[in-house]
């Protein structure tokens, strides 16, 4: 601005502006300047300090034990040891994992309205003889008797039960996204400094933010599990909560610091505040709402996987039936299906943010 | 002359806008002091002076957007205070020094967005606007020199003489009978501005709005203002038509470093204030 007024106003030689009244000779002759080293004796000493207390609490965490027990590991695996406590625990988890459970198989019998006539697709029938001894009641002899038992065998059948289960966790997801997002609106309208009704509302609509984001997904998924019973609807509930805290925060915070000028521009014609919001504040804010929004909609895709441990639906809740029931072959079925999940998802919020933004 | 029977009503009860012993400080610093101005209906006031003289609270004493400590502000008789604040503000349009559009929005949102008091809160949620708003956003698009291709683009995608054109389109969007331009063409350069401050005033003259316009060039106010008010540290130091602000005034005006010789320097416009131009 200064730049134009002087050019000007002097092109007309109207003005004797063009003199910057501050610039003045240098006062300080040019031997007497030095540039200082980045860094002083102080801040190596107090990086000293800040290495100690590193130590400290690192062998009060067991970091040392982390790096002795990792060491141990490595060593196994080069042949360098024979045994290590760490090594046969992989050995272990890896040697029950495996092989993964990718098929169904079900007792006839226990199935409810079994129709021979109309098996499932791909799946078939085994039979299975077993001998068992049994005490004959006539003869009061032990006897050897064969029993017939029927299997149904779906080769894929676990494979389809977890993308069911994956695809319910997703719902639960989206569906604690989507409430998230309508009860954070009028949390970050309130607690934004500008826009706030007045100052009670902000100070209640600023502790809620954070009563929300200070209790995990997996606690208060506990406590609406008691008040909605188990399946998704606590999870939905658990999930919405903390991220409308989340994003309460940061659209509160966007919205604060959006660029005052169009603001005013709305506000010197007599636009009222709801309208100054939606017509100068939100245009400028949306990429960003965007992205936390997508980042919202990324975790609670991951949490909703384990909330589900608590009973609150989802494929969490079968991870943890099949954990308890020592099926690990089925836990490492999920777990896979998990891990290609969050790699989809990633991918696809990936394309959405360069498509959007 | 259309220029002296401009300035000749300048009877109290003609002014449209009507400033009386304004004063204003932060602190210590007075930024306004004793400043009463009356504004006839139709006229293009250009409000002159150096940066940090006062002009831009001056100007935003009208609609409100600085509050004086004490006098009083007149809009069309009515005196302006927190009740009829939002009224008489849509009756005002207002130009901004650095456009204050939203860039990421439209042209035509933009546009749309100068008629938001006037229209329902229901209407500007779902972005349906009349269809009288959409018509004259379009004509005003085309008055100030846009095309129809422009309307869709984002304002980001604009020129910076573009972008005040948009600017100008929007605060004639209410047909206010006042607009208030802060610095209208400061970010731009010389010849962009001189484009930009003829279209102000000929979309003006033809709709008969009133102008009160801040700038700090003495050519361009000359060349479009009907009256020049100068300000200088708070205090109008000239006011009269451009014919009379000749270079010793603007000297005056803009050439000591502030508060040097500021005593001897006023009284002499004070002087100067009395002349009557022929």
């Amino acid at each position: 601005m200064s730049m134009i007024t002087s050019d000007g106003t002097t092109s007309d030689g109207l003005a004797v502006h063009c003199e910057n009244p501050e610039r003045q000779p240098d006062s300080n002759p040019a031997e007497a300047w030095r540039i200082d080293p980045p860094y002083t004796l102080r801040s190596v000493a107090l990086v000293l300090v800040v290495f100690a207390l590193l130590w400290l609490t690192g062998s009060r965490v067991q970091m040392d034990r982390l790096a002795a027990l990792t060491g141990e590991g490595f060593a196994v695996a080069l042949g360098l040891r024979e045994s290590s406590q760490v090594s046969a625990g992989a050995a272990r988890i890896a040697g029950e994992l495996f092989p993964m459970q990718i098929s169904e198989r079900r007792e006839v019998a226990r199935i409810e309205n079994f129709d021979r006539n109309h098996l499932p697709w791909f799946s078939h029938i085994e039979t299975e003889q077993t001998r068992e001894r049994r005490l004959n009641p006539t003869t009061l002899v032990m006897e050897e008797t064969t029993q017939e038992r029927e299997y149904l065998v779906e080769p894929l059948g676990y494979l389809g039960h977890v993308a069911l289960k994956m695809v319910e966790t997703l719902e639960i997801a989206l569906w604690g996204t989507l409430l998230a997002m309508l009860l954070s609106v009028p949390l970050a309208f309130c607690s934004a400094r500008n826009y706030t009704p007045n100052r009670a509302i902000y100070f209640a609509a600023r502790s809620l933010v954070s009563f929300f984001r200070a209790v995990p997904e997996l606690v208060s998924a506990l406590f609406l599990v008691v008040l909605y019973g188990f399946g998704p609807i606590a999870g939905v509930a658990a999930l919405a909560l903390h991220a409308a805290g989340f994003l309460g925060k940061f659209y509160g915070e966007d919205i604060e610091n959006a660029d005052n000028g169009p603001q005013e521009a709305l506000r010197a014609i007599g636009a009222g505040r709801i309208k100054v919001l939606c017509f100068a504040v939100l245009p400028q804010v949306f990429p960003q709402y965007i992205a936390y929004t997508f980042y919202v909609l990324d975790r609670n895709v991951r949490m909703a996987t384990v909330i589900g441990l608590v009973g609150a639906g989802g494929i969490g809740q079968e991870l943890k039936g099949r954990y308890d029931m020592y099926n690990y072959g089925h836990v490492a079925t999920i777990l896979l299906a998990i891990f290609i999940t969050v790699m989809l998802l990633d991918q696809l919020a990936a394309r959405m943010r360069r498509r959007f933004l | 002359m259309m220029m002296a029977e401009i300035l000749s009503t300048t009877a109290a009860e003609d002014n449209l806008l009507r400033l009386e012993r304004i004063d204003k400080r932060y602190g210590e610093q007075w930024v306004l002091r004793g400043i009463s101005l009356g504004i006839p209906r139709g006229q293009f006031c250009v409000i002159l002076g150096p940066s940090g003289a006062g002009k831009s609270t001056l100007l935003r004493m009208v609609n409100g957007l600085a509050e004086p400590d004490t006098g009083i502000v007149y809009v069309g008789g009515e005196r302006v205070d927190n009740t009829n604040l939002a009224r008489i503000r849509a009756g005002i349009g207002m130009i901004h020094q650095h456009f204050n559009l939203v860039t990421r929005a439209s042209v035509a949102t933009n546009l749309l967005a100068g008629a938001l008091p006037k229209v329902a809160l229901w209407r500007a949620l779902l972005l349906w606007f009349p269809a009288l708003y959409r018509r004259r956003a379009c004509e005003l698009a085309a008055a100030v020199g846009l095309n129809a291709a422009q309307l869709g683009r984002r304002v980001s995608a604009l020129s910076g003489g573009q972008q005040q054109r948009v600017g100008i389109a929007r605060a004639f969007m209410l047909e206010p009978s006042i607009i208030l331009a802060d610095e209208p063409v400061a970010s731009l350069d010389p010849k962009i501005s001189r484009d930009i401050l003829r279209l102000l005033h000929s979309e003006s003259r033809r709709r008969g709005t009133t102008v009160l316009c801040t700038l700090h060039q003495v050519d361009l106010a000359r060349e479009f203002a009907d009256r020049i008010v100068a300000v200088r540290a708070g205090e109008i130091v000239f006011d009269g038509p451009p014919a009379c602000f000749d270079e010793t005034f603007a000297r005056r005006v803009y050439g000591d470093p502030a508060g040097a010789h500021l005593p001897d320097a006023t009284d002499e416009l004070r002087v100067g204030e009395s002349l009557s131009c022929p």
